[in-house]
């Protein structure tokens, strides 16, 4: 095996590494907050991309259109995943585990079909503009060029998160509420709203990841189905409720998904669902969580 | 055991359903007798154990696979085919289940999840033994089980055995061990009760009784495929198991009769069955919390605090189980 190759899938496995980063920071970030595993979110992701196609192909006929369609199909979701808290989620707030599940369980299905009524069962390409279409050479390896956006987008969507909570007011308030409810909402702060505000940004994320995915390949019914398992075991990884965590766990699951792939194909997907379960085992709360409190 | 007189009447209605309805209505009573030994095999972990597994239908799609391919494969009799899908079921929970009850709540649900998909990915990817995405084919029934009416009649005594079985198991000194687990793991422990040992043995038990739901499913459908392992599978029992009722023996059975039963209705006129099941899901955690077997002895409970107020006699009514 030469380096080139290695180069390559490091390459390979850094931008599904970060495609997988941007579906479980939001999953992530409202498990941490909320304690609400929401399994409906790798559904939202899918309907971010079906958004996605859907404002490209109004605006085919400009260069900028999938530029801008991406951020459309992500303001589009934070829309909807409002609905669906003030709605759905709000109401289990202080419900069983598996209540809460089982309510975004449903919501999988709900969703999944309107997609498929709403755009069909035929898969959707979206054609990218020119500046991304074509491969560029790294090291003489080609590389896709479009997947140097994803990587970019990842780390953006890495640092404003950080950025966020740690450094502004907001992020402050969040922070402490996933620490202790009660102390926040005795400083007068309204709970509800700092839920809402996160749950809307989880699910912003989760579109843009969307978003961002569509124009790779086909948008397909039922991709999110696998999606949403490795979004969980990358959340595991890192640890519920850690940014970091959620990155380095996202990169692990990336770079052992693109070298198992290399060495023994068939046992990709088997090697990640082992690491996960192995981190479960040893260390519950994940590589840089803590241990939470009950 | 006198207040389980209507058990008795449901089972002589059972026996008699073949004669009054038709030939595809006793296929979906079959799925129902299966999907409901499936969820009430979860409720053993859900309800009696106080633990969310979100991988249980790994144990039914092994228990499905053993007798598939031991039935297409080696042409085994059907019986021993099923005692070889509880005992392979039995032995995944017993490598699971190991790690698993070492973890509560959201961890629970997650390692078994993972362990689930571990299980689909493993089936899915092992071509030459299970027939990977293909599924296996042609896996038929014995002569005396072909026709639908007789399929019936072996599954219901299979699975009436099953959930007897089940039902003395909750009853024991065992059963009555799992509950203190569940209310309070931390004082069972000071008792003197070995908590993980006794959960792995419910662990275990439990997923051998979903590997026989399993084992009934090939020769009814005459096929399986791996699919029958993913999680979305298993979000089924605890689907069945919410809206029935955790907490009596049979609401899992309930809510497969609703849950089976609403889906042949529905997918009779329209492909959108996800969407319909998936809004009564919701309807359901949102509004009626405690199952239909809940909502049922709620509104007996208001009756009979009615009737003490008018002054009335009665005191023969107890609890159904």
């Amino acid at each position: 095996m030469d380096i080139s190759l290695i180069f390559a899938q490091f390459m390979s496995g850094l931008s599904r590494g970060m495609m997988l980063f941007l579906i479980a920071s939001g999953l992530s970030l409202i498990f941490g907050v909320m304690n609400i595993l929401n399994f409906a979110h790798a559904t939202l992701w899918l309907a971010g991309a079906y958004f996605c196609y859907t404002f490209w192909s109004l605006m085919q006929d400009y260069g900028f259109g999938m530029w801008v369609s991406i951020f459309l199909a992500a303001l589009s979701l934070a829309a909807i995943g409002w609905v669906i808290e003030v709605v759905l989620i709000r109401r289990v707030y202080n419900r069983d585990l598996s209540e809460q599940l089982l309510l975004t369980y449903g919501l999988i299905l709900v969703i999944g079909d309107l997609i498929k009524l709403t755009w069909g069962v035929e898969d959707k390409f979206i054609a990218r503009p020119p500046l991304v279409a074509s491969p560029v050479f790294l090291f003489g390896v080609p590389f896709d060029s479009y997947f140097i956006f994803v990587i970019l987008i990842g780390f953006a969507v890495a640092f404003g998160l950080w950025y966020f909570l740690k450094k502004t007011r907001y992020g402050h308030i969040v922070r402490a509420a996933v620490f202790s409810r009660e102390m926040v909402s005795a400083l007068g702060i309204p709970i509800p709203r700092i839920y809402t505000g996160v749950f809307v940004l989880g699910i912003f994320i989760a579109g843009l990841a969307g978003a961002v995915q569509a124009p790779v390949g086909s948008i397909t019914l039922g991709m999110d189905m696998a999606v949403i398992v490795q979004a969980f075991c990358v959340v595991v990884i890192g640890g519920f409720g850690s940014l970091l965590g959620t990155f380095v766990g996202s990169m692990i699951v990336g770079e052992v998904y693109a070298f198992s792939i290399l060495l023994w194909p068939q046992g990709a997907l088997v090697l990640i669902f082992i690491v996960t379960a192995f981190i479960l085992i040893v260390r519950p709360w994940g590589l840089f969580g803590t241990p939470m409190r009950a | 055991m006198k207040k389980y007189w209507w058990l008795g009447l449901v089972f002589i209605g059972a026996v008699i359903l073949p004669l009054v309805i038709g030939e595809f209505w006793v296929h979906v009573a079959v799925e129902i007798l299966i999907m409901g030994l499936f969820a009430v095999s979860f409720n053993m972990i859900f309800g009696y154990m106080g633990q969310l597994s979100f991988g249980h239908a790994a144990f039914y799609g092994v228990g499905a696979y053993a007798t598939g391919i031991l039935l297409v494969k080696a042409s085994v009799p059907l019986p021993i085919c099923l005692v070889a899908s509880m005992i392979a079921a039995g032995i995944c929970a017993l490598i699971f289940g190991y790690f698993c009850v070492r973890l509560t709540g959201i961890y629970f649900a997650i390692l078994t999840l993972a362990f689930g998909q571990l299980m689909y990915y493993i089936i899915f990817q092992w071509y030459s033994f299970t027939g990977g995405d293909d599924g296996l084919q042609g896996i038929v029934p014995p002569d005396f089980l072909f026709g639908a009416t007789n399929y019936y009649y072996f599954t219901l005594g299979i699975v009436t055995a099953a959930l007897i079985a089940m039902w003395y198991i909750s009853r024991s000194p065992f059963g009555y061990t799992m509950r203190a687990i569940r209310d309070n793991a931390d004082r069972t422990k000071f008792v003197g009760i070995n908590v993980r040992k006794y959960m792995l043995i419910n662990f275990v038990v439990a997923a051998m009784f979903a590997g026989l739901a399993g084992g009934l499913l090939g020769p009814f459908n005459r096929s399986i495929a791996p699919d029958l392992c993913n999680w979305h599978q298993s979000g089924i029992p605890v689907f069945m198991t919410v809206i029935g009722g955790p907490l009596g023996f049979l609401g899992p059975m309930i809510g497969s009769v609703i849950y089976t039963f609403l889906m042949a209705f529905v997918t009779g006129f329209t492909e959108y069955w996800p969407m319909v099941i998936g809004l009564i899901i919701i309807l359901v955690v949102l509004f009626i919390p405690g199952g239909v077997l809940g909502l049922v002895e709620a509104k007996a409970e208001i009756f009979r605090s009615k009737h003490m107020a008018s002054g009335a006699e009665e005191s023969g009514h107890t609890e159904s189980p």
